[in-house]
């Protein structure tokens, strides 16, 4: 499904501040797998997500999707096949637009836009629908101003847009840590029916190690641009977090310090 | 004031009412701080001009108007999305150029249109319409423009290119090209611009070369003088603003020129509306923070 093979991506090339935040990574994925992605902070995860949804080239090696090589197609041409939530909840819509209006725009998402009417009332319908699968009244808000809506509301609104126009890929960077944890667990119980329920094939960033455990098939570790670790089937169901933070302070050779991966 | 003088200005703020809602495309939706519009609103008047004085029909010349502020518009937003000059500068740029571009359509620095035929002579041949012919056309249009406006902001390539000026990041990974988004943007507020410069041309029967200067100001004046009077709560109701406060601002300057200001203190006078509306609290609250183009810590 997607595959990435010796990537490098290097910031700030040539000067005193250069970073190489993907080191010759490389990662294939099955269609349906559903990968929880774990690692300190500036481990290189987003960039990882960055690099293939097309928001830099990368310096090196191939990326492709299905067999098609998108290595150096621009972001707005591998939207068709890839859909995303950020962490910010404010990044996924646009506040000032409508909910029916955000949308719409998602449901788009990959085919050519055109200078017709945008919203009729089949769409209205459909939104309605999708909206109800939420369970926050959203769908009887459809007018209303993204801006009106909570944090939670709006990430939840930013993933059933993701999810709309079924994407090859589904891309989630810490999508639910700006929420407070009652949220959040909802967002990422929203998360997985959608998954589940489209078999989507997604690459799921958290700093939780109970969710990267409880969520997915399969989860792989990163340290300093690469992966260190990839585990599925039942070595992963065996796993502990206990066991996790071992395996990594042995694979990464460096003693973990960071209370944010820790606790849950 | 008297009715003539009333009337006059009500003629007056419809026809700028035009280029305000060519500034709020780029300031507004495209949240871009375009500056080109002096230099395009001259281009209007001096494409008209030019076409008209030398014998060509007025309708035709009007339209080449539009399409000469279309292409400054895409000339700036080519500077800025192929070539990465900010926002600000390649407005300058082209605002820069224009300005030799624009004598040199003319071929000097004013043309009088006197007894000429334009548009509006044309409009006052119409049965019953007759000396009304400046304020019937101007309304017509401007209602016209305003609907189309509205219904393109609706559409599916209309709510891209909003979302291109609300969450760039945003509809980038909804597929959106939002290079070509800003491009279109400005070339179609350019184009509003030159065509509105076309209409105060032939209804003041004379082009000058400096007429497009402040040109920016007064159109921020009016959309801010707009949208707090009348609200931007839909996109209908926020173009609705846009043209009350084209009009207003007419209201103003006419008010201020009644109290004995001389014609050369208006550019001073738009100028404090603006900072006025900047500074006062209540406000600022409502644009400053809102719009990074006029908050001066902008990503500009
Ligand atoms: N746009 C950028 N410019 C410069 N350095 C960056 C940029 N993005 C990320 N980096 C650096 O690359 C490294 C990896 O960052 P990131 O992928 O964001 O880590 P993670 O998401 O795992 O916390 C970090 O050292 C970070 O500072
Ligand atoms: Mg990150």
């Amino acid at each position: 499904m997607l595959s990435v093979r010796q990537i490098v991506k290097v910031f700030n090339k040539g000067t005193i501040n250069e970073k190489v935040a993907i080191d010759h990574l490389s990662l294939e994925l099955d269609p349906g797998d559903f990968v929880t992605v774990i690692g300190s902070n500036g481990a290189g995860k987003s960039t990882l997500l960055n690099s293939v949804a097309g928001n830099f080239p990368v310096d090196s090696g191939e990326i492709a999707i299905d067999g098609r090589d998108i290595t150096n197609l621009p972001q707005h041409k591998r939207a068709g096949l890839i859909s995303r939530v950020f962490q910010d909840p404010m990044l996924g819509t646009a506040a000032s637009m409508t909910i029916e209006e955000n949308m719409i725009m998602a449901f788009k998402r990959g085919h050519n836009r055109r200078l017709r009417r945008a919203i009729g009332s089949r769409e209205r319908a459909l939104f309605k629908e999708k909206l109800a699968l939420l369970g926050l009244g959203l769908e009887s808000r459809l007018t209303n101003k993204v801006s009106l809506l909570s944090g939670g509301q709006r990430q939840a609104l930013t993933l059933l847009m993701a999810a709309l126009q079924e994407p090859k890929l589904l891309l989630l960077d810490e999508h639910t840590a700006a929420l407070d944890p009652k949220t959040a667990e909802k967002v990422l119980d929203l998360t997985s029916r959608f998954i589940n329920g489209a078999n989507l094939t997604t690459l799921m960033i958290t700093h939780n190690l109970d969710h990267a455990l409880a969520y997915g098939n399969r989860t792989i570790m990163m340290h300093e641009g690469r992966i260190i670790l990839d585990i599925k089937g039942n070595e992963r169901s065996n796993m502990t977090i206990a066991r996790l933070l071992e395996m990594f302070e042995k694979a990464s050779g460096t003693h973990i310090n960071n209370d944010r991966m820790i606790l849950a | 004031m008297s009715t003539q003088v009333w009337l006059s200005t009500l003629e007056q703020g419809l026809m700028y009412s035009l280029m305000v809602l060519g500034v709020y495309l780029t300031f507004r939706v495209l949240d871009y701080a375009d500056l080109s519009v002096d230099g395009s609103f001259t281009l209007g008047a001096a494409i008209a001009a030019i076409l008209i004085s030398t014998g060509h029909n007025p309708w035709a010349a009007t339209a080449l108007a539009f399409i000469g502020g279309l292409l400054a518009g895409i000339f700036t937003g080519i500077l800025h999305t192929k070539f990465n000059i900010t926002p600000l500068l390649s407005g300058i740029l082209t605002m820069t150029a224009l300005y030799s571009v624009n004598l040199r359509v003319m071929g000097k620095a004013n043309i009088s249109l006197l007894r000429t035929r334009t548009i509006f002579s044309d409009f006052e041949k119409i049965p019953f319409i007759g000396s009304h012919g400046v304020l019937a056309l101007t309304l017509a249009t401007v209602i016209i423009v305003g609907i189309i406006l509205y219904l393109f902001l609706e559409t599916e390539i209309g709510l891209a290119l909003r979302a291109t000026g609300d969450n760039e990041m945003m509809i980038k990974s909804q597929g959106v090209n939002t290079d070509i988004m800003k491009v279109l943007g400005l070339a179609l507020s350019n184009g509003l611009v030159a065509f509105a410069g076309s209409y105060v041309a032939q209804n003041q029967q004379f082009a000058d070369v400096g007429m497009g200067i402040g040109m920016i100001i007064a159109g921020l004046a009016s959309v801010i003088i707009g949208e707090v009077l009348v609200g931007t709560s839909s996109v209908a109701r926020t173009i609705i603003a846009v043209i009350v406060g084209g009009v207003l601002y007419r209201v103003i300057i006419a008010v201020v020129l009644q109290l004995g200001l001389e014609p050369t203190d208006l550019k001073l006078v738009t100028a404090l509306i603006v900072i006025l509306a900047l500074t006062s609290p209540a406000l600022k609250k409502k644009f400053k923070l809102k719009n990074p183009v006029l908050s001066g810590k902008g990503e500009n």
